[in-house]
This record gives structure tokens, sequence and C-alpha cells, in this order.
């Protein structure tokens, strides 16, 4: 257990979430994906806070900003998700909702 | 006994992860996140962040994943042909990119020189401490973000019900007047 073993873990973390975004055709699918891409960031933060920090206490307030932003995020994300599933009626495949295309 | 807590919980995690990319049914994927969540906690635990842990559990599992699974099984047809397979061409493309993706931020880690540790042994972050924190007006303390984050969920969330909301008046006035006309054509015919 050291900070490169944690930092290697959050990276795996990351690519994960990454391949879960390409690869998902499915509208929630991507916000379960972009979690995955958060949690790694957490383990980031958590582990330079408990190995390297002069102060761990700021290293383990951060993660709770972003803990609350995801889950600002995520409540806009799935209002967007059920408003588009009544106008749309479809079955939110991201291939398929073209209406927000550049 | 520390390294194997780590590394069994590193494997659960990563496992956890892969199986909510993978899977196809929506909520099966849901509950692997819920899974990976509670083996972060565990993390967090072992790394001596209680209050992470128990903010990780209430927040993401508590919150986010239950709102989540009740929005999957709102919208998404379970059971219905709504379980798109990945294509082999879309699956090869995904793990290039994020094998590369992997590679290049290994590289960049390997690059930049780890902070050195700090002099004094840190002491662990107790919940005292990080609510004294919190809440500290002077410089050290994180007052101000802590403000600016409870305005960004209240915006959120009165955003999100604006956003949810169905629209009444729209179909409650093409319905009758869609009727009506018919009425007038058949009373004219």
């Amino acid at each position: 257990m050291t900070l490169e073993n944690s930092i290697i873990l959050s990276f795996i973390l990351f690519s994960i979430g990454v391949y879960g975004m390409l690869t998902r055709r499915q509208l929630i699918g991507l916000l379960l994906s972009i979690e995955i891409i958060l949690n790694g960031a957490n383990i980031n933060f958590i582990a330079f806070a408990h190995f390297r920090a002069v102060d761990p206490t700021a290293g383990a307030i951060f993660p709770i900003f972003v803990m609350a932003i995801s889950a600002a995020e995520m409540a806009v994300a799935l209002a967007i998700v059920i408003a588009m599933h009544r106008q749309t009626n479809n079955k939110l495949d991201i291939q398929q909702l073209r209406r927000l295309n550049g | 006994m520390e390294n194997t807590i780590f590394y069994g919980l590193a494997g659960v995690l990563i496992v956890m992860s892969i199986l909510t990319v993978s899977v196809q049914n929506l909520l099966h994927a849901a509950i692997s996140l819920i899974g990976s969540f509670f083996a972060t906690a565990a993390l967090y635990i072992v790394f001596q962040m209680e209050f992470v842990a128990l903010a990780q559990i209430m927040i993401y599992i508590g919150g986010i994943v239950i709102f989540m699974v009740i929005t999957i099984l709102l919208t998404a047809q379970l059971g219905a042909r709504n379980l798109f397979p990945k294509t082999p061409l879309q699956r090869s493309w995904g793990l290039t990119v994020c094998a590369l993706l992997f590679a290049v931020l290994w590289w960049v880690a390997k690059q930049g020189d780890a902070p050195t540790p700090g002099a004094t042994a840190p002491e662990p972050a107790t919940l005292a401490a990080i609510g004294h924190r919190l809440l500290a007006a002077d410089g050290t303390g994180f007052l101000v973000p802590f403000e600016v984050i409870s305005l960004l969920l209240l915006t959120a969330l009165v955003g999100a019900v604006v956003v949810a909301r169905r629209d009444p008046e729209p179909e409650a006035a093409e319905t009758p007047s869609a009727e009506q006309a018919l009425r007038r054509e058949e009373e004219t015919s």
C-alpha cells in the first residue's frame, strides 16, 4: 500500500470510466461511467492526502466538494434524461438523440 | 495486513467498475456501481478518512445511485429490446483508447517528482477537525466554498425540477382543440 499503487488504482478507474463512455449507447450508462471517473479522481485526492499531505484535513475536505458537485450534476442530468424520455419517447439511444447536435 | 486489505479492496473495486461499464442491463450496472462505491468507502477507511467514507456511503450510495436506479426504472424499458450490444469494433476502439490513456497518464505521472512528505507525521483527519476547518472563517478555512456549494446545490435542484416538470399547457390546449375541430367537421358535414 504505497502512494504509487493508489495512483495506479485511480488511473485504472479513470480508464475504465473512459472505456464506458466510449462504448455505452444508453444515456444513463454514460452517467454511470462519469461516476466511475469521479470516483477515481476522489481516490487520487485521498491517497495524496493520506500519504503526502502536511495537512490531511484539507485533503479530506476537497473530495466532499467533489461529491456535492457530482450530486448537483446528477440531479440536472437525470432531469434532462427524464425530459428527453418524455419528449422523444424512444429508448434514450444516444445515436438517435440528435436534437442537440451542433 | 493493511497491504492485504488494500489489494483485496482494489481488486473488488476494479472488478465492480468493469462490470458497471460492461454489463448490458442498466439496472445490473447500477447495482455493481453500488458495490464499487462500497469498496471505495472501505478503501477510505483504510486511508484513515472516516468522514469521507461516511459521506461516500450517504451521498453516493444513499443519494445518487438510488436516484439513478429510480430513473432507470422510470425510463429504460428493461426487458424490451433495449439492450444495445456493443459491436466488436466499438469494443476494440474503446479498449485501445483507454489503454492509450492509461499509458499516457502513467508516463506523465512517472515524469513528475512525488512531493516530499511533511516533516512531522500528520495526525489523521478527525471528524471534529474537518468540521472546524470547513466552517472556519480565517484564511485556512473553507467557509466561502461551503456556502457557494450550498447555493449551487439549491440552484441545481430548482433547475432539475424545472427541467423535468411536465408542461401542462400545450397538451391541455392541443387535445381539446383537436377534438373541437373534429366535432366542428362532423357538425358541418
